[in-house]
């Protein structure tokens, strides 16, 4: 599975913008479990993904495999072992 | 770490940490306060709720508490006056997962000597109490406060519910004071151990939520200790202006001789007995000074009586308001005030209110203000 990473998180990543997690191939989990697993090396970028519930925050974005989970399973929509995640801070005015 | 533009200030100098919708941004001037140089903007783009100050003279340190809309909620601090910042990799502020809650904001950082010289209480969006021991690098919540009993009847204001102002009763460890908008104003006598309402005499009209009509919540905007005496406190609440002499046991009415009973800051004179400053507003549907013309009044007499100071505020045509934690004075002689507006303003009397001028015009909303001498 390969994250790719905003500007603003890569420096809670060794500045990388895409880090993987190596995963079984018959692996399935949440796309909260699997920022929690990635949490493990990069605390930095589970805690801004994440608030203290373990919930993706309300205003990041999320997309697994092109599609952005809020309109897919949200916080329970399924990844696998080949799934491309892409976080984006979501657009906000003011 | 972030590195950015420090202030370099010299002891004795006066510093304003001042927190902004956008970032936060640090004043600098001689005692004299005539003139101010300004740095930053720090954290750019990112909400600064709460600043302190630690003022431990061989290593003093800021703390922001610096929301991002994005990211979440962290307390940064800074050891050489804003050139650089450390911003935990992990959240240093994080609810309990059994809690179920999750941290939105920071209203609050009281560095709290009386504790323990490396003590910073932190108060939090959802309601919540915090403790460091590490001059604020890392937080513990009050466990008794996060899981009290009336918490089911607490209910978020327009700034949500938010624990926003922390008072460690300067001579008595035991004791802490908090206000919580909206359930009112709290109070332990053992060190944090329990806690128990002391909102008696301050008046609410409504009933309280369904599940708990008898519980009345009440929004509590801002307290501050007299300067003689930490028994006599002043409140500045939703609806209405308080005193009490007995620590929060018993709250009187002080508003009379005020135009108006809305505002949200309250300011206690840093060495005058009985004397405080609010800044009225229209009212709770009209949050803007009265009939546009900007006033500071003040009180010599803990509340008996009321005269407003306005020589250098906008007398015509201002229509902002000025939030609870935005209006601060300093430790000098004669002691300053300073506010900053939701416009942008930042407005400072270096005569104890007598006479006013701004030292920024454009800045973002302000949302607090801290002023220190550097030792």
């Amino acid at each position: 599975m390969r994250f790719h990473l905003p500007s603003a998180l890569r420096k809670w990543a060794r500045d990388q913008e895409i880090v993987e997690l190596s995963l079984p191939l018959d692996l399935r989990m949440t796309i909260v479990e699997a920022f929690e697993m990635l949490g493990r090396e990069y605390p930095g970028i589970r805690q801004r993904v994440l608030d203290d519930r373990g919930n993706l925050r309300r205003h990041v974005n999320v997309f697994v495999d092109g599609e952005n989970v809020r309109f897919a399973q949200g916080d329970t929509t399924q990844v696998t072992h080949a799934s491309e995640v892409r976080v984006y801070p979501a657009m906000s005015g003011g | 770490m972030e590195r950015t533009n420090g202030i370099d200030p010299q002891s004795g100098d006066l510093i304003l940490m001042v927190g902004t919708v956008k970032g936060a941004f640090i004043f600098r001037s001689d005692r004299t306060r005539r003139e101010f140089r300004i740095a930053g903007p720090y954290f750019k783009g990112m909400e600064v709720f709460s600043t302190a100050y630690l003022p431990d003279r061989s290593a003093p340190r800021m703390l922001m508490g610096v929301k991002s809309q994005h990211w979440g909620s962290t307390v940064n601090w800074s050891d050489d006056f804003g050139a650089s910042w450390h911003e935990p990799a992990e959240g240093n502020v994080k609810f309990p997962a059994a809690s179920n809650l999750a941290l939105n904001a920071i209203w609050a950082l009281e560095p709290a000597p009386v504790i323990g010289p490396n003590v910073v209480l932190a108060g939090v969006d959802p309601a919540a109490l915090y403790r460091s021991n590490d001059r604020g690098e890392t937080f513990r919540p009050n466990e008794a406060l996060l899981n009290h009993p009336e918490r089911p009847f607490w209910m978020p204001g327009f700034g949500g519910l938010c624990l926003h102002t922390v008072l460690p009763d300067p001579r008595d460890p035991k004791r802490i004071i908090v206000g919580i908008s909206s359930a009112g104003i709290y109070r332990s006598d053992d060190g944090g151990e329990s806690w128990t309402r002391r909102n008696q005499g301050i008046r609410m009209d409504d009933a309280g939520p369904p599940n708990a009509p008898h519980f009345r919540p009440q929004c509590a905007h801002k307290m501050r200790y007299d300067a003689k005496n930490p028994r006599r406190i002043y409140l500045q609440n939703h609806p209405g202006i308080y005193r009490s002499d007995d620590g929060g046991d018993s709250w009187i009415d002080i508003a009379p001789g005020l135009p108006s009973v809305f505002g949200f800051p309250i300011v206690a004179h840093p060495r005058s007995a009985d004397t405080a400053y609010v800044i009225p507003l229209t009212a709770d549907n009209f949050r803007v000074p009265i009939e546009g013309a900007a006033k500071v009044w003040r009180t010599r007499d803990a509340g008996a009586s009321w005269m407003p100071l306005g020589n250098g505020l906008p007398q015509q045509d201002a229509y902002f308001s000025v939030l609870r934690d935005a209006f601060v004075s300093d430790s000098l002689d004669p002691a300053g005030l300073y506010f900053g507006t939701r416009g942008g303003q930042l407005f400072v009397s270096a005569d104890e209110g007598e006479n006013w001028r701004t030292i920024a015009d454009w800045l973002p909303a302000i949302l607090c203000v801290k002023a220190q001498v550097v030792g």
